[in-house]
């Protein structure tokens, strides 16, 4: 295992060489052991370069050797290492594992390891709540985390963050990972980042420039969409106050398994599709209705899922591709929308 | 003012003014139900839902040999459009009952063994499902369009006993 470690942060840090940063600095701050370019981060929009970056999103893996989910995880990293131009880097938007095991972890990390860029993840509750993320930080790194590429910062929050609910009824570990596994569960409650990586999250952005253009990338959206199945983040108002100095700030996360746009204030807020079922739109309007896809055909395996990839102008701009295994998109999603 | 007397009388023409209504095309086999009666009704009707609710997520072993459960695609019955059915479908070449479809699912994504479809489990399972979609309107055939369960506020979905874990602590 522990070469599994190495290979994902060794990885990581020879793509930042690659990115061409000057300085690499280990954050003093908080829980950041993320790269961080303090030169760059400062020089604000005029600062980008094009480039292009690729989500993969919700595996859920399981246990079974050969399972279905497997290969369309190794779908999703043939399609985008075929990209081109090739993404410069991809981000996996959680849900590696179903059961959060350790296997199901490990078989995600192999699998992704395929991939020809680097790599960085966030966490979703199904890859958390058995061990309370200890097999996953063990392969995956530091939850929380930012870092500059290109003349972008990048953040990743961990959002998927519950009251103790398991403690006083005394709850097993796998009884409390079984209660996290259902979407529609009423035990848990709404969940977030909580008060320490909001924390960090305010130093972290203190001393960037308004102009500075700014990636967030969070499991659950930072919009209130549909909070019973935690298609939410509780304290995505403190973030997006965190983030309304900037002129613009991106959020990409997984979760709800579909196509999806959404706009607050400075904030977009773009849907990741998962590699293993679609999730249902639930009975709420949307503000973009427009961007939702087909109707998931039950009768073809992999409809309704897929990998999306986003292209950043210098002016920083964004193209969002979602590219679906199947014929999945609407007209008006297929060749892509402007955030 | 309406004095008790005066309420009494009102209800027993009431009555029989339904009573007349029902006599021109309907006749009770029996008295209506007392309260006792539709209360032990709902409760077996309830205690379907929850093994329904149970098999939704999995309770039973041979629903599946890939782990999967109806709930991984749909939370709160979400996109099952009950409602919907009979309805064509493609893979099978011809209009199909709810039923057929939940045995559809059980069989090919979950890849488990299909249910006995005039057995208790079939029915909870349908229970279950058309119990979140209370009030919908019914509209056979309706293929192209996902359509949504009622909005679930709290809890499973129907009157279940909470837990008391977590959040799930209200009646
Ligand atoms: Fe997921
Ligand atoms: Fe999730």
């Amino acid at each position: 295992m522990s070469d599994i470690v190495d290979h994902s942060r060794r990885q990581f840090l020879s793509f930042a060489g690659k990115a061409g940063l000057t300085t690499l600095v280990a954050q003093a701050v908080g829980i950041n052991l993320g790269v961080v370019d303090i030169v760059r981060a400062q020089t604000g929009k005029r600062g980008v370069e094009p480039f292009r970056f690729a989500i993969i999103s919700d595996a859920h893996l399981y246990s079974m050797p050969d399972h279905k989910f497997d290969q369309q995880l190794a779908d999703a990293v043939a399609q985008v290492n075929a990209m081109t131009p090739l993404p410069d880097f991809v981000l996996f938007g959680g849900d590696v594992a179903q059961n959060g095991t350790e296997d199901q972890l490990v078989k995600g990390n192999k699998i992704l390891a395929g991939l020809k860029m680097p790599l960085k993840l966030i966490p979703g509750e199904h890859d958390w709540y058995l061990d309370m993320g200890d097999a996953w930080r063990g392969l995956f790194g530091d939850e929380t985390w930012s870092f500059n590429h290109k003349g972008v910062h990048f953040i990743g929050l961990n959002s998927i963050l519950v009251r103790d609910f398991w403690t006083e009824a005394g709850m097993t570990p796998l009884e409390r990972m079984t209660v996290m596994e259902m979407l529609e569960s009423p035990i848990p409650g709404p969940w977030g980042v909580h008060e320490k990586q909001l924390e960090w999250l305010a130093n972290d952005v203190k001393d960037l420039a308004p102009d500075t253009p700014v990636v967030i990338f969070t499991h659950s959206p930072l919009w209130d969409y549909y909070p019973r199945w935690n298609f939410q983040t509780s304290d995505a108002p403190e973030i997006r106050e965190i983030l309304s100095k900037f002129d613009n700030v991106m959020s990409y996360h997984g979760h709800v398994h579909q196509t999806l746009y959404n706009r607050i204030g400075n904030m977009s807020s773009v849907a990741a599709l998962g590699t293993a079922w679609p999730w249902p739109y639930p009975p709420v309007e949307l503000a973009f209705p427009e961007t939702r896809m087909n109707r998931a055909d039950p009768s073809i395996a992999t409809d309704g899922m897929g990998t999306q990839v986003i292209d950043l102008s210098g002016s920083f701009e964004g193209l969002v591709q979602y590219k679906p295994f199947e014929d999945s998109l609407t007209p008006f999603m297929r060749d892509g929308f402007k955030v | 003012m309406m004095t008790n007397q005066m309420l009494k009388i009102e209800r027993i023409l009431a009555v029989s003014a339904a009573a007349a209504v029902f006599a021109a095309g309907t006749s009770w086999a029996r008295a209506p139900f007392t309260d006792e009666e539709l209360a032990e009704q709902k409760a077996a009707l309830v205690e379907s839902i929850a093994l329904g609710y149970d098999l939704w997520h999995g309770s039973r072993a041979d629903m599946t040999t890939n782990g999967l459960a109806c709930g991984n695609c749909h939370p709160d019955t979400a996109a099952s459009n009950p409602q919907t059915f009979p309805k064509y479908m493609t893979m099978y070449g011809k209009v199909i009952p709810f039923r057929e479809m939940v045995n559809w699912c059980i069989e090919n994504p979950q890849a488990g063994a299909r249910l006995d479809v005039n057995g208790d489990d079939m029915t909870a399972m349908e229970a279950y499902a058309f119990y979140l979609h209370r009030g919908k309107e019914i509209t056979p055939g309706l293929a192209s369009e996902q359509t949504t369960p009622i909005v679930v506020e709290y809890g499973a979905g129907y009157a279940r006993t909470p837990t008391g874990v977590g959040v799930d602590t209200k009646p």
